[in-house]
């Protein structure tokens, strides 16, 4: 049972890290209309390029 | 009573949104990906009411309860690890600054950027139609379960009703499915973790199912064959070790490259939104799974067997009904209806958008109508596709989560060379799109038929080895094709390349009413 859950929980941990990754590599190229606003987790809410 | 009313009130109130929501679906592309200007709370929602289906709620729970904990490794850690691994295509899939607005319109840019007919959009569509007919109908079974479950209507008849939901959420196109589907997330959320919590309370908590899981040789049906003890609590379960990886990994790839998901990758606002849509979603969906997980496997302890009549696609509402108080069992059992419902108008729209939008107007591209003669059609068509999955309901040939997973393992062997090599390697070309896909489709019926233990993945092999046999013997794709998944500013002939697929070419069919008027005036 411990195996199953943490294979679960492995995926979950590691999505949160794949986006957080993708949201630097993001800020990183500093294209607006891709949605970099200069902070990792946030996103312009009116979508303005 | 209590569950009448409950019902009754999830009714009126998916009418009011979806007609309220009418109104925000005016030009094609809002019709289909909801003119790419999603925002974040939304898109959560949508993304977890399209996520969880009745395969999640009905299908998941029904393997625990027969197969224990193996369930969690096969079809949770599989769809969580498919969602985890979404933003990779989000990534790459929305940069362009028109992106596509459809699937097959996407691998239509991509590999046929200079075609007017696009043959291989059309087998796109083609796959696409079949694909998510049968999700339809397996969210019109697991429907048709709760329904009659809920109101003791024969399933044969209960599953009819669907109808009224599909074509009320269904026929604002996405602004439509979206409003109602966060609607919907908000009710599984409750509704579960009442059904979760009435199942722990009635259980005695989670160390008399432990307890039960490990010592428990009850057959899943009343009559059947005894379980080898044990084997709900290990990791494998009865299904073999190669039987669960070929579960998990159908589940895992076949979701990441999945039409739905890509076309969702495509409605945020831009690529940020939808790797936080992703983000915000797999928190969302995990406190929606935890109470599944209980219930499933809290269901051994409450009741041994099935009856003999009975799949295990009921545990959840016969459990529900009996050992919830009765607004906990309603509220739960409308989840369930809720879970069917938000997945279903989503694939439905996907459905008839695949038959007439890519394959039909892209044989027939000399026709012409306006956006308001194309939805119209596109609600047409959904209504007598809903109609068919309704009727081919009555007879349900799999198991909820099978079915899925059937599906999924055909759509991540057709469609991975095309979706993830061709966002992530300028090389693949035309002819490798169509070997991969045609390899993949045929590799996996022939997999399937010849019984093998992992048809998924024989087919994916063999799609990538008939990609890397013809990808360097064929011209390299020319620049217009791949550059906007590259680059952040295109050429000149990249721009006017997508512009022409986008509104010149095959798209000018689908005319503005105003367009119309001119050309009528002139």
């Amino acid at each position: 049972m411990v195996i199953a859950l943490m294979t679960w929980f492995v995926t979950i941990i590691f999505g949160l890290l794949l986006g957080t990754y993708l949201c630097f590599r993001l800020e990183k190229h500093g294209v607006k209309r891709w949605g970099a606003t200069g902070k990792l987790f946030h996103y312009n809410p009116k979508g303005e390029e | 009573m209590v569950y009448l009313v409950v019902l009754g009130f999830y009714i009126a109130f998916v009418i009011w949104a979806s007609l309220k929501s009418l109104k925000q679906a005016e030009s094609m592309s809002d019709f289909t990906t909801g003119g790419h200007r999603m925002g974040l709370m939304l898109g959560i929602g949508t993304t977890t009411a399209t996520w969880v289906s009745v395969a999640s709620v009905m299908g998941v729970p029904g393997y625990l309860y027969s197969n224990g904990v193996s369930a969690i490794i096969g079809w949770v850690a599989g769809w969580f690890l498919a969602t985890a691994l979404f933003p990779i295509v989000a990534y790459k899939i929305r940069r362009p600054k028109t992106p596509a607005r459809t699937f097959p319109e996407y691998i239509h840019l991509r590999f046929e950027p200079f075609r007017r007919i696009s043959h291989l959009r059309t087998i796109v569509g083609a796959v696409m139609f079949i694909g998510y007919f049968l999700f339809v109908h397996l969210q019109v079974v697991g429907f048709g379960i709760v329904f009659s479950t809920i109101t003791n209507i024969q399933y044969e008849y209960a599953i009819f009703a669907f109808l009224i939901f599909l074509l009320f959420t269904s026929i604002g196109g996405f602004w439509s499915v979206a409003a109602t589907d966060t609607l919907n997330t908000t009710l599984i959320v409750i509704g579960v973790i009442l059904g979760g919590a009435s199942v722990l309370a009635a259980t005695g908590g989670l160390g008399n199912i432990i307890d039960t899981m490990s010592s428990t040789t009850s057959p899943t049906n009343i009559g059947g064959d005894a379980i080898p003890e044990g084997s709900m609590i290990s990791p494998v379960g009865t299904f073999g070790l190669g039987a669960l990886f070929a579960i998990f990994m159908s589940n895992a790839v076949g979701s990441i490259v999945s039409p739905h998901w890509v076309t969702r990758m495509l409605a945020p606002k831009n690529i940020k939104v939808a790797i936080l849509q992703i983000m915000g979603s797999l928190l969302v969906l995990t406190a929606i799974f935890i109470p599944l997980i209980i219930m499933g496997l809290g269901a051994k302890t409450l009741m041994p067997s099935l009856p003999a009549d009975r799949t295990t696609d009921y545990i959840i509402p016969l459990i529900v009904q009996e050992y919830s108080p009765p607004l906990f069992g309603a509220l739960t059992l409308v989840a369930l209806c809720a879970a069917a419902v938000s997945s279903a108008n989503s694939m439905l729209l996907h459905c008839a958008t695949s038959i007439y939008y890519d394959v039909y107007l892209n044989i027939f591209s000399e026709k012409k109508i306006t956006e308001k003669k194309f939805n119209m059609n596109l609600r047409i068509g959904m209504f007598v596709i809903a109609v068919i999955a309704v009727v081919s309901a009555i007879t349900p040939p799999w198991f909820l989560a099978m079915g899925f997973t059937y599906v999924y393992g055909g759509f991540g062997a057709v469609f991975f060379a095309v979706v993830i090599l061709g966002l992530y390697w300028k090389r693949m070309n035309r002819a490798a799109a169509y070997v991969s896909m045609l390899v993949g489709l045929f590799a996996y019926i022939a997999a399937q038929f010849a019984s093998a233990t992992n048809p998924f993945l024989i087919a994916l092999g063999a799609s990538l080895v008939g990609v890397f046999m013809v990808v360097f013997f064929t011209p390299k794709p020319p620049v217009e094709a791949y550059e906007p998944y590259f680059k952040a500013d295109v050429s000149q002939s990249t721009q006017e390349t997508f512009y022409h697929i986008q509104k010149n070419e095959t798209d000018q069919s689908v005319v503005s009413d105003e367009e119309k008027l001119a050309r009528k005036d002139a």
